[in-house]
């Protein structure tokens, strides 16, 4: 149930999902007795039953602390184990809308892959939907199958096959199984020798949309000829571009303040040019000499804390550790992209299947001989 | 008598038809240009689409949505293969030049060639061939007007290849009496009000609009908390993604919610009804002076109005139950999301709303600004309730996909708006805040400078658990 529904007490054999930190979660089902090891101290599993999802809990030794996350496809894309490229958010979110994909959509999809699309799939199709998802490698077919059905995704069917050689039709009791898909996602190296076995198995009395995900131009220009070629049309080809902006603080460092302090360094240099002119005028009055090594009596050199810090106006905390956000300081609210963007994922090539049928609705003219 | 008796609202099926193009329906006439109108599909009801034609409603009825239709004489219509897709390129010299030169950078001898090719191969085409062609559009409708075009265009064959297609997508938005009809989903409603006047939809793209959809987790029989100020685009793609299944109160600041997008969505009220539940500020935030005290009249009592009487009673009686079960739900909270698309100021209102948010849920924040929500992101990043809030900024950027000829279209919008994206949590107790990270008493200095480490964005040593 976990990904079809949210529950909000965490019970023995349920999933969660362990949030670390931004770049590591860590999925697991909830077994009495054992526990969680990472680099941030040990976690009971008994912790965690019982507890909310959302909640928070500290480690045996009471210093590290994770968070307790209830199942959802965007957390499984972010923390999936990886047997291939994946599919990530920006993409799957905009295929999803644009091919207009919702509760009741049949879905194709090659290759099932790490399958972080086929859980995006089952939750938006919902109990009415389906999604056909094929893998040809067999152990990523193996593992995926396993995961579905763990992951209690009753919607989507997996086949073990070569799309490109195989098709997609499916047998079933020496039948041809009635797929009637809506929507086709290829994110396979090859699109256009899938393309061609697509008639058999997409719905012949609606529009169907296909969505082919490929990185290379090369690929985008075979595929979009397959396309033609086989009567689809309104092909566009987009890509999707995605950034993270993370907030930040800056500090206000005002230009008066800078002056300020120029002057006020200026002040206390010729304070010290004077105070020297002074002692030299004194050692030469007493008859001293000032010795070569230390210019400056003992008690005008700084201590050893004071060398980093500046003394004297100081409005930029120059010397002193400052952390952003510190009240001390004025700041102001930024934003700072990610520093490595993914900038490009790949191209998702568009078009459309139209029947070019009128379906007669016989309930349709029994109201108009009536109206 | 049956007209004024109260019923509970009943539960409502989701029966619109998605798939085929239905009398009484609102669907979108898409142009070759890529315009589009709302149109509802009166029986015998005349369509005008200005210099392109008229057609009658009922010419249309049947075929699935996507097909393509020419119109003919007396508002008839006959159904055609797929129109040519093209984006709205602006019609200078001076960028065709700019494109044109940029073509022959990329391949001018191939380029050459193929001018002549096209030439020569459209030339020998009988009329017939040409007719043959338009019947069966698709992949070949773009060369079908060729002909015509060519016959009266000397210079046409000195032109590239490129500029030449472009010539001709723009005779065929220019003459040919074509259009399509399509669903109207979130998505075309979406572009009709965007084409229309952007600000009314905050700017909203297609992109952020399936984005906050999915971070949102929007699924049959969920129970959401909303704001919407896109006139109700976000609601209707809710809605699309629950089926009618579920429970969505929407937060609004007026007498009534302005949804007025809804109107599009062939819905039935009863559908609408069951899911949407609206909610004023003031209900939101003084639950217990606004509920409605209400207790039933004596049966007698009913009996005996008079039937204007009578309605009214049930209509304050409806107002009544409906307003109690907003606040109710509100009350009770746990909403399996927050989503947001204000103009209001949203650092102050999320403090406000997230305790609504059930854990380990999401809330999404859509704001045509990224500025809000830098700010509303500072706002989250000191409440131990929020875990990880991220913003992002997405863009889909078209090509023109003609083979060989790919490359990015000139002039795209800039802008589609940002999303924040959190979850929702609960800190452990006897765990105070310090900026985003936690402290524990015995261990508070060390851990005081992770957290504002963290706060900063600085790289956190990997023994910091992050909050
Ligand atoms: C990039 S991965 C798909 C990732 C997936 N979309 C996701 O989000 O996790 C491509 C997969 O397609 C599979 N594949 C490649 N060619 C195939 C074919 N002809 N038939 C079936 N699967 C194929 C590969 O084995 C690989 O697992």
């Amino acid at each position: 149930m976990s990904f079809t529904a949210y529950k909000d007490t965490i019970e023995e054999g349920d999933f969660v999902f362990c949030w670390i930190s931004r770049e590591i979660i860590k999925p697991i089902h909830v077994k009495a007795g054992e526990v969680l090891g990472t680099r941030f101290g040990i976690f009971s599993h008994d912790d965690m039953i019982g507890s909310l999802y959302g909640a928070q809990i500290s480690s045996a030794k009471g210093y590290g602390f994770i968070h307790l996350l209830h199942p959802s496809p965007e957390l499984w894309t972010l923390s999936l184990p990886h047997r291939t490229q994946i599919v990530y958010t920006p993409d799957s979110s905009y295929i999803t809308q644009r091919l207009g994909i919702t509760v009741g959509t049949r879905v194709i999809e090659a290759g099932t892959g790490s399958a972080s699309f086929s859980h995006s799939f089952a939750r938006t199709i919902g109990r009415e939907g389906k999604l056909f998802t094929y893998e040809f490698h067999e152990p990523r077919y193996v593992e995926a199958k396993q995961e579905l059905e763990e992951h209690g995704l009753t919607n989507v069917e997996i086949t073990h096959r070569d799309v490109c050689n195989g098709g997609f039709e499916i047998e079933e009791n020496g039948a041809s199984k009635d797929i009637r898909a809506n929507a086709v996602f290829l994110d396979l190296p090859s699109p256009w020798t899938a393309i061609p076995n697509l008639s058999s198995v997409i719905s012949k009395d609606s529009r169907v949309g296909v969505c082919c995900f490929s990185p290379c131009i090369e690929q985008v220009t075979k595929t979009v000829e397959a396309l033609m070629a086989h009567g689809w049309s309104s092909i566009e080809m987009v890509e999707v571009s995605a950034k993270r902006w993370e907030a930040r603080k800056q500090m206000v460092r005002r230009v008066d303040d800078a002056v300020e302090r120029l002057r006020d360094v200026k002040r206390r240099k010729d304070a010290g040019i004077q105070r020297r002119k002074d002692d030299i005028a004194r050692e030469a009055l007493e008859g001293t000499e000032p010795s070569i090594g230390d210019k400056r009596p003992a008690s005008e050199t700084p201590q050893p804390e004071e060398k980093t810090k500046e003394t004297g106006f100081n409005p930029f905390g120059k010397g002193v550790r400052v952390r952003d956000g510190d009240p001390q300081w004025e700041w102001i609210n930024v934003s700072k992209v990610e520093s490595d963007i993914k900038s490009h994922t790949s191209y998702l090539t568009f078009a459309y299947m139209d029947p070019n049928i009128r379906v007669v609705n016989p309930v349709e003219e029994v109201a108009e001989i009536i109206a | 008598m049956s007209e004024y008796t109260y019923q509970e609202p009943k539960e409502a099926v989701f029966d619109k038809p998605t798939q085929l193009i239905t009398r009484g329906q609102c669907v979108v006439v898409r142009l070759p240009s890529e315009l589009t109108k709302m149109v509802v599909l009166g029986q015998g009801k005349l369509v005008n689409l200005g210099k392109f034609g008229t057609f009658c409603s009922d010419e249309v009825v049947g075929y699935p949505f996507g097909q393509s239709f020419e119109i003919l004489e007396d508002n008839k219509v006959k159904p055609i293969g797929a129109l040519l897709q093209t984006h709205d390129e602006p019609e200078d010299a001076e960028y065709d030049n700019a494109t044109d030169e940029l073509i022959r950078n990329l391949a001018s001898s191939e380029n050459n060639q193929q001018i002549i090719n096209i030439g020569t191969k459209i030339q020998k085409m009988t009329t017939a061939e040409i007719e043959e062609l338009k019947e069966t559009g698709g992949a070949g409708v773009g060369k079908q007007i060729i002909e015509k075009i060519i016959a009266s265009h000397d210079a046409f064959d000195k032109k590239t290849v490129f500029s030449q297609e472009k010539y001709l997508k723009r005779k065929q938005q220019k003459y040919l009496r074509r259009f399509t009809i399509d669903y109207a989903g979130p998505s075309q409603v979406l572009q009709f009000y965007y084409q229309k006047d952007p600000s009314r939809v905050l700017d909203m793209s297609e992109e952020s609009l399936g984005m906050m959809m999915n971070l949102a987790n929007v699924r049959q029989g969920g129970k959401y908390l909303l704001v919407d100020e896109t006139g109700g685009v976000v609601l209707y793609a809710m809605m699309e993604r629950m089926r009618g299944e579920g429970m969505i109160v929407v937060a609004h600041e007026n007498e009534h919610p302005n949804h007025s997008v809804m109107a599009h969505s062939n819905y039935s009220d009863e559908l609408i009804d069951s899911v949407v539940k609206p909610i004023n500020w003031l209900q939101f935030f003084d639950p217990e002076e606004e509920k409605i005290g209400w207790t039933d009249f004596p049966q007698d009592i009913i009996d005996g109005m008079t039937g204007s009487k009578r309605q009214q009673y049930y209509r304050r009686k409806r107002r009544a139950t409906d307003v109690n079960h907003a606040i109710n739900l509100v009350e009770s909270g746990n909403f399996d999301a927050l989503i947001v698309a204000t103009t209001l100021h949203m650092p102050s209102l999320v403090e406000k709303v997230l305790e609504k948010v059930g854990g380990s849920r999401p809330m999404v924040f859509y704001s045509q600004f990224k500025e809000t929500l830098v700010q509303t992101q500072h706002v989250m990043a000191k409440d131990l309730r929020v875990l990880a809030p991220t913003i992002f900024e997405t863009r889909v950027r078209p090509y023109q996909t003609i083979p060989g000829r790919i490359h990015p279209v000139m002039s795209m919008r800039g802008f589609g708006g940002y999303l924040l994206w959190a979850t929702r949590v609960f800190p452990k107790e006897g765990i105070t805040a310090v900026g985003r990270g936690i402290v524990r008493k015995e261990n508070r200095k060390k851990q005081k400078i992770e957290a504002l480490d963290e706060l900063s964005g600085a790289p956190t040593e990997e023994s910091t658990p992050e909050v």
